[in-house]
């Protein structure tokens, strides 16, 4: 089976992937100025204690050797302890990171559905008002910043309208939120039968995910555009429209054709919200992982950055050996 | 023989490609030409002579920006540009078929070959997938594709260029088309496929038979494959003239060229070809061929010839046609 060796072969890649990122990544986090032990004890704290802490937490010795520590607790599964949660970063992380994949999965799923038929439509026709709707709305969506847009939606539909719940978190407070299975509330209120808690986390998520979606449709728009109107001059469209097929036969199958490329731009878009979801997250208060990151970067707590990291390129890692097998499913000339 | 019984009635095609601040380039410049059912054209001329535009504009399908200017085009009695596309759409495909040149790119790469010809079938014959998939798989074996059972699921990519040049051929002649346009069909091909896929081709139209106009920069293969030819210039007829009579005495002096470019005799291409330094780059009020013409007199820089008839059935462009056997 060369599918199998193949997945076995790229699991096998991640190890010395995994360890470059760490590499680059915990040197580059040690670069950033600043002393955890100064910020833990305060600004009244003595140089003593300070200097105690340091080398209880392992500061004072070489930056090597805390890599090569480091290295050894990631191996072991142990990415640490937050000292502004005080909870271990692996606990934190799977607390978080389902929030934030809830979140981009869905705002992503959002971006498809708009941009996707969009940008088929627009490539049907070089002239015409889809077509100039499509251009108008790329480029706004390339231009204007995903937190303004949803500064502007809370604004409207919960401020001017009321439509929504307040954009504070995942869920009300005043709901009891589903025991944790999967950690996406929609999925987990399923399991549980809790209608009150779906209902609510479906409200808090619809401004975030509605924002996602229209930025990200925007990329996903271009590239199913130009892709579609590539192959709809390409020399086998030419030829189904010499056999004399249907239209909706001939722009189905360039329609096929472009599957893989708008495949590529959701999975580096993707990669790309797991960290660059943030400012949204921030803004609806979502709790998710980038926010929890940037809350590390902020207070010189190191072990956060360092575990969304590590998080991250996992979960890229697995998006890519996905979508590599879904080019596998898509394009019988990979399969070779 | 009258309008009526014709397959294709091609009369006075003009194709003009507009050019950004200058006056539009005409791929065809009023082309005449005529096919009988069941007969074999042979279109000769060297690229961007209009060869493959004039198969496009019998389509109804010239690339943008393209247009067909004036002309005629009927297809059986029926008018082709007066036509809907959505008609239009009904004939190509079922009763106007092409062979294109460059199988393994133009055949959908993600859909295995016998779908793609089970397509063809299934949406102009109103027949179920079922029974598409069948005439799939006798078409497969009416070409001679070994293990036709197996091929019928391989992928173009799988295929080697002749075999892919074979499905081509299945595919235009699934639906027993009474028209075969072959655009350059074998170009692609080693010298030794290209014989077994055109003794191929030339059965099958025979069998089902369609007329065809075969297209070709190779003016030695229409030898032994049409009935008559005709010989394209920039975009216009020069030459017309039974298969016979035109290998005999081309009258011509860019048939002569063309066939002296084939010819093994070094001394007779020398004779009819002029040196590259000699030709100038704008053609003149006259004929077009002038500035190449080895046999240029005054009066064809400034007089434009007509396509006349210099014999019984053998027209030429040409104020001076070459009389003497070649």
């Amino acid at each position: 089976m060369p599918i199998l060796r193949y997945i076995g072969r790229r699991v096998l890649f991640v190890i010395p992937q995994l360890f470059g990122i760490i590499l680059v990544s915990f040197f580059l986090v040690k670069l950033i100025p600043g002393d955890p032990a100064v910020m833990m004890l305060g600004p009244t704290a003595s140089t003593q204690s300070i200097a105690e802490l340091r080398d209880k937490l392992g500061l004072s010795k070489p930056l090597i050797t805390q890599f090569g520590r480091y290295l050894h607790d990631v191996a072991r599964g142990d990415l640490g302890t937050s000292w502004q949660t005080t909870r271990p970063v692996t606990e934190d992380l799977f607390q978080r990171f389902p929030a934030t994949l809830e979140l981009i999965t869905l705002g992503l799923l959002v971006a498809l559905a708009i941009g996707f038929p969009l940008g088929v439509a627009a490539a049907r026709r070089r002239r015409g008002p889809i077509r100039k709707f499509a251009d108008y709305y790329g480029l706004l969506a390339g231009a204007l910043p995903d937190f303004w847009l949803a500064l502007v939606l809370i604004y409207v539909f919960y401020t001017a309208l009321g439509w929504i719940p307040a954009p504070l978190g995942r869920i009300d407070m005043a709901v009891v939120p589903p025991p944790t299975v999967t950690g996406s509330l929609v999925i987990d209120s399923l399991i549980a039968g809790n209608l009150a808690a779906l209902a609510s986390s479906l409200g808090h998520l619809l401004l975030p995910v509605l924002t996602l979606g229209l930025i990200n449709a925007g990329p996903i728009l271009k590239m199913t555009q130009s892709t579609v109107e590539r192959t709809l001059s390409s020399d086998f469209i030419r030829y189904a429209e010499m056999c004399g097929l249907p239209r909706r036969v001939v722009l189905r199958q360039a329609v096929r054709a472009a599957l893989p490329s708008v495949l590529t731009i959701v999975s580096v878009l993707y990669g790309f919200l797991i960290g660059g979801a943030v400012l949204v997250e921030i803004v609806f208060s979502w709790g998710g992982a980038g926010q929890y990151a940037v809350q590390g970067v902020l207070n010189a707590d190191v072990n956060p950055v360092l575990g969304f990291v590590v998080f991250s390129a996992v979960l890229s890692l697995v998006i890519y050996l996905v979508v590599d097998l879904l080019y596998f499913a898509l394009d019988p000339r990979m399969r070779g | 023989m009258s309008g009526e019984d014709l397959i294709l009635d091609v009369a006075d095609l003009w194709v003009a490609f507009p050019s950004y601040r200058a006056a539009p380039v005409h791929a065809l410049k009023g082309v005449d030409l005529q096919i009988a059912p069941g007969a074999m054209i042979g279109l000769v001329g060297e690229s961007g002579s209009g060869k493959t535009t004039l198969a496009r504009a019998i389509m109804g399908l010239v690339p943008p920006p393209g247009v067909v200017e004036r002309g005629r085009v009927l297809f059986a009695g029926k008018d082709l540009r007066r036509m809907d596309a959505e008609a239009r759409r009904h004939l190509l495909g079922r009763e106007i078929a092409m062979v294109i040149p460059n199988p393994r790119a133009e055949l959908n790469p993600v859909i295995p070959v016998g779908r793609q010809i089970a397509n063809v079938v299934f949406h102009h014959l109103g027949v179920s997938r079922k029974e598409a998939t069948g005439v799939a798989l006798d078409m497969l074996r009416a070409v001679r594709i070994p293990d036709p059972e197996r091929r019928l699921n391989a992928y173009p990519h799988e295929l080697s260029g002749g075999m892919a040049q074979r499905v081509v051929i299945a595919i235009a002649l699934a639906c027993s088309p009474k028209l075969v346009i072959s655009d350059d069909a074998t170009s692609g091909l080693d010298v030794t496929v290209q014989a077994q896929v055109l003794d191929l081709l030339r059965s099958m139209v025979q069998e089902k038979g369609a007329a065809t106009l075969f297209i070709t920069r190779d003016v030695a293969i229409t030898a032994h494959f049409c009935t008559r030819i005709a010989v394209i210039y920039a975009g216009q007829l020069v030459e017309m003239a039974d298969t016979r009579a035109f290998f005999a005495r081309p009258a011509h002096p860019y048939s002569i060229m063309l066939l002296a470019a084939f010819s093994h005799n070094p001394a007779l291409r020398a004779r009819w070809t002029r040196a590259a330094g000699e030709i100038a780059d704008a053609a003149g009020e006259g004929c077009a061929f002038a500035q190449r013409c080895v046999r240029r007199q005054p009066r064809c820089l400034t007089d434009i010839p007509t396509l006349r008839a210099i014999a019984p059935g053998h027209l030429a462009r040409c104020h001076y046609p070459v009389e003497e056997r070649q």
